[in-house]
């Protein structure tokens, strides 16, 4: 078992590879009353052509099967529905699909053990029938059609439609209606078998615990399965530009929202330092205290602060600029005109380290309860971010290093712009 | 719970909760009123004013930078309606020292900069600064106008506006645009002088408090000029009336249509509320509920389909996603779980499933900053003291027949369905 521990955030992390190949993390949380467990698969929406390991099969699957198995997992063969054994033991149980992993967690104060039991039970065992299949296929419609009416959602996946070509990131996670009335209990057992080996999962427990007993009950909890090699996933190329500038769409909404993307490339992968040096550029751009944004705040083109992100996994990586305004083009269009005067002037080095400080602050705040603490250690794991990666590189950041990430990745010939109005 | 509170003057309360369990400190300061059709907007305009900027830090991009420069501060102000009070909040969360690099301190600047934001704004003139008025009244009516894009939100305001027809609880937290437009300048900064010297004070902290907090806030100037003060709200609200059963559509362009059940109960006393929320719990508050299992579970007719109670008023709303064909089936499927509840049809095992639920709820108080203040904050308003322990004891005691006689006295409303 390692032990990383970081002396700026006050907090450690046990590490254990066990010998099924499924990766534990414990977050000891003295003096909180929640405990929070969370496993997750590296299997997401984007993986729907793949070679399974045990007979070297090429396999394609329709869209949203990653999504359609978490709904699936609840249900047992003896008729249990998971969820509500959950429930009934008074804890918050929950699960979610993403781009790149399968996620099935809970929160509770009491009875994290039967809990936790139960969780791993139902994660393990899958029970599919064609009657539950179909079942399920009228639920998803239900949050299928949800989503439709959900502007933020449209505009968003809008956005990636215009980066992405092929990319499978611009298909939605839940797949479309077609998609799912696909789905049959065949293929949904060929990618539990595949995706659900303890070797693509891991597993991070936060809250006060005592670590070797958990690990002990940890390992009680496992049902054995044979170990299994590496997933060749495969993802069509994407090209390096852009698939189209704009898409705009038509909904019942009382001012326009937009979200601007930028395209950039994933060439081996991308680093937590990287990553920062990017949050960095976006609040010095268009954070609360940038030129920018009190122009367009004064002049009434936005009315708040639009959200400033960058999304990326191994296989893509884009920034996402998500708001309200009058007028979207003209914030794109500004925004482009301050990336380049930027380039030509460079960062400001009192603005840098001024942002600098703010970003820090916000890392050490994840830490503030065992919901958040918990997520990120899982999301981090899947994209290859070590246990306080983040807060350690602040120290390696420099100002020239940031220049030159603002260089390479604010390609404004791969900014692209989806309005929802 | 470590919880203090102390008098700085009449009417202004410092609320402290001591804990080391967070990276941060949270600051919060609430100024309540009576809910009022003639002031609603007025104070919802001034919570959108303070942000843009005090007379030492004259504009949202000087307070930006101050709490970029506390490691990422941040802060906010918004309006909230409890009971029929109606709530400006500000909040300030930092680091707290010991996570800041040595020689450098949040505590003091923290208290004192919340502070400036709330009782010290940017004034030229006697009034506002007229650009900040300007630019928030227009941003008020975006506000406002945008009541309708969360589709789900909008229903169940609409819900409780046609059941609070012409009473306080009724009023939409943002206000109206014929009050909005009647709003000038002038007026306003009449209005939050007096709001600011008349109402209810209380300045919560939550974090590792510094010893000498009570002794920053009376030396801060701010605070020195506030008066003495009664401090009035509203201690128990009005409630919904019993009354014959209203149904209402209205459309919009949606794909799933909103459903929302508002329904009135009787409390006899202040037990009532424990056992209204394990009421709740086992109609519609947890994936275990009754409309949870039969809407969505066994008739796949929503994915969205639970219940809320709420504490200051006796009333419960429940809350669906349905598609717009299967009101009339969705409609009868949630009145029998309603009739089930009144015959006692629910079992031993649902009863303490519930109570379990709500106890790990409470539990969890302690374990965020912003819910633990929020609680306190709702015990101030009832003007009662009830510990985390004793709220989990009084929740272990209710009975199944506490229930089911609480269900007998369960009506409906208002049915209210917003469809294509």
């Amino acid at each position: 078992m390692d032990i990383i521990e970081n002396s700026k955030v006050k907090e450690k992390v046990y590490i254990e590879k066990l010998e099924n190949g499924l990766t534990v993390m414990i977050i000891p949380k003295q003096n909180t009353n929640k405990k929070y467990a969370i496993i997750g698969t590296h299997f997401g929406s984007i993986d729907n052509n793949f070679i399974v390991p045990e007979d070297g099969e090429e396999i394609k699957i329709p869209d949203g099967v990653a999504h359609f198995l978490e709904h699936k997992m609840f249900e047992q063969e003896n008729g249990r529905n998971s969820l509500d054994v959950l429930s009934s033991l008074g804890v918050d149980a929950n699960a979610y699909t993403c781009n790149t992993y399968t996620a099935y967690l809970f929160e509770c104060t009491n009875n994290f053990n039967e809990a936790f039991k139960e969780l791993m039970d139902y994660v393990q065992h899958p029970y599919y029938t064609d009657e539950n299949v179909k079942k399920e296929q009228g639920i998803i419609e239900q949050e299928i059609n949800m989503y439709e009416d959900d502007p933020a959602t449209k505009v968003y996946m809008e956005a990636l439609k215009c980066m992405y070509e092929s990319n499978p990131v611009r298909i939605d996670i839940a797949g479309s209606v077609e998609s799912i009335n696909k789905i049959d209990k065949e293929v949904l057992y060929k990618c539990y078998n595949t995706f659900y080996n303890p070797s693509n999962m891991a597993l991070v427990l936060c809250g006060n615990f005592e670590i070797e007993k958990t690990m002990e009950m940890v390992k009680d909890n496992l049902v054995e399965k044979p170990v299994q090699g590496e997933i060749k996933r495969i993802y069509p190329k994407e090209k390096e530009q852009i698939n189209k500038k704009e898409a705009e769409n038509k909904m019942d909404i009382s001012r326009p929202i937009f979200v601007i993307g930028i395209k950039d490339e994933v060439k081996d992968k991308v680093t937590a330092k990287k990553a920062l040096a990017v949050e960095i550029i976006l609040e010095i751009l268009l954070g609360k205290s940038s030129k920018l944004y009190k122009d367009l705040y004064e002049s009434q083109e936005l009315i708040a602060k639009p959200e400033l992100e960058y999304e990326f996994s191994n296989n893509y990586a884009h920034i996402l600029i998500s708001g309200q305004a009058q007028n979207p083009k003209k914030i794109l269009e500004e925004l482009t005109n301050k990336i380049n005067e930027l380039k030509e002037k460079g960062i400001n080095e009192e603005e840098y380290t001024r942002i600098k400080k703010k970003i820090y602050g916000q890392y050490v705040m994840e830490y503030n309860d065992v919901d958040s603490i918990a997520g990120i250690f899982l999301s981090d794991y899947f994209k290859g971010i070590k246990p306080f990666e983040y807060i350690e590189e602040f120290a390696s950041l420099t100002i020239e290093y940031v220049n030159q990430i603002f260089k390479e990745v604010f390609n404004t010939n791969k900014m692209v712009i989806s309005v929802v109005k | 719970m470590n919880y203090q509170k102390e008098q700085i003057k009449k009417g202004i309360n410092l609320h402290t909760v001591e804990t080391n369990k967070f990276k941060t400190n949270l600051f919060t300061i609430m100024l309540t009123t009576k809910i009022t059709k003639e002031d609603v907007t007025k104070n919802a305009l001034i919570s959108l004013i303070l942000r843009r900027g005090t007379n030492n830090l004259q504009s949202q991009e000087e307070i930006s930078k101050h709490l970029e420069n506390m490691y990422g501060a941040s802060f906010d102000c918004g309006v909230d309606k409890i009971g029929d009070n109606q709530i400006i909040k500000i909040y300030l969360e930092s680091l707290s020292d010991e996570f800041l690099p040595k020689g450098e301190e949040n505590f003091k600047k923290s208290i004192n900069t919340i502070l400036d934001i709330a009782f010290n704004p940017l004034v030229e003139n006697n009034k506002f600064n007229e650009d900040y008025f300007n630019v928030e009244k227009e941003k008020l009516k975006q506000i406002i106008n945008s009541k309708k894009d969360n589709k789900g939100m909008y229903a169940f305001n609409r819900c409780i506006e046609e059941m609070y027809k012409d009473m306080p609880y009724g009023i939409y937290k943002f206000g109206t645009l014929e009050e909005l437009e009647n709003i000038t300048n002038d007026k306003l900064y009449n209005h939050y002088l007096k709001l600011i010297q008349s109402c209810k004070i209380d300045i919560y902290a939550s974090g590792k408090i510094s010893e000498n907090l009570k002794d920053i806030i009376i030396e801060n100037e701010n605070i020195k000029k506030l008066q003495e003060r009664e401090g009035e709200y509203t201690k128990n609200s009005v409630n919904s009336e019993f009354r014959q059963e209203q149904k209402i559509e209205e459309s919009m362009d949606i794909t799933q249509g909103k459903l929302v059940i508002g329904m009135n109960l009787k409390e006899e006393n202040e037990n009532s509320k424990n056992i209204a929320l394990v009421y709740n719990s086992i109609l519609g508050g947890t994936a275990n509920s009754k409309l949870f299992q039969n809407v969505r579970e066994k008739e796949s007719l929503a994915y969205t389909a639970g219940s809320n109670y709420i504490r200051q008023k006796a009333n419960i709303f429940i809350r669906c996603g349905i598609e717009i064909e299967n009101y009339e089936k969705a409609l009868e499927i949630i009145r029998k779980q309603i009739e089930d509840m009144k015959g006692g049809d629910f079992t031993q095992e649902e009863l303490e499933n519930a109570k379990q639920y709500i106890i790990s709820t409470i539990q969890a108080i302690e374990d965020e900053q912003d819910t633990q203040i929020s609680y306190c904050f709702g015990q101030e308003l009832t003007g009662t003291e009830i510990s985390l322990e004793k709220y989990i004891e009084n929740i272990k005691k209710v009975t199944k027949e506490q229930v089911v006689d609480l269900a007998k006295t369960v009506q409906i409303n208002t049915v209210y369905f917003l469809k294509n």
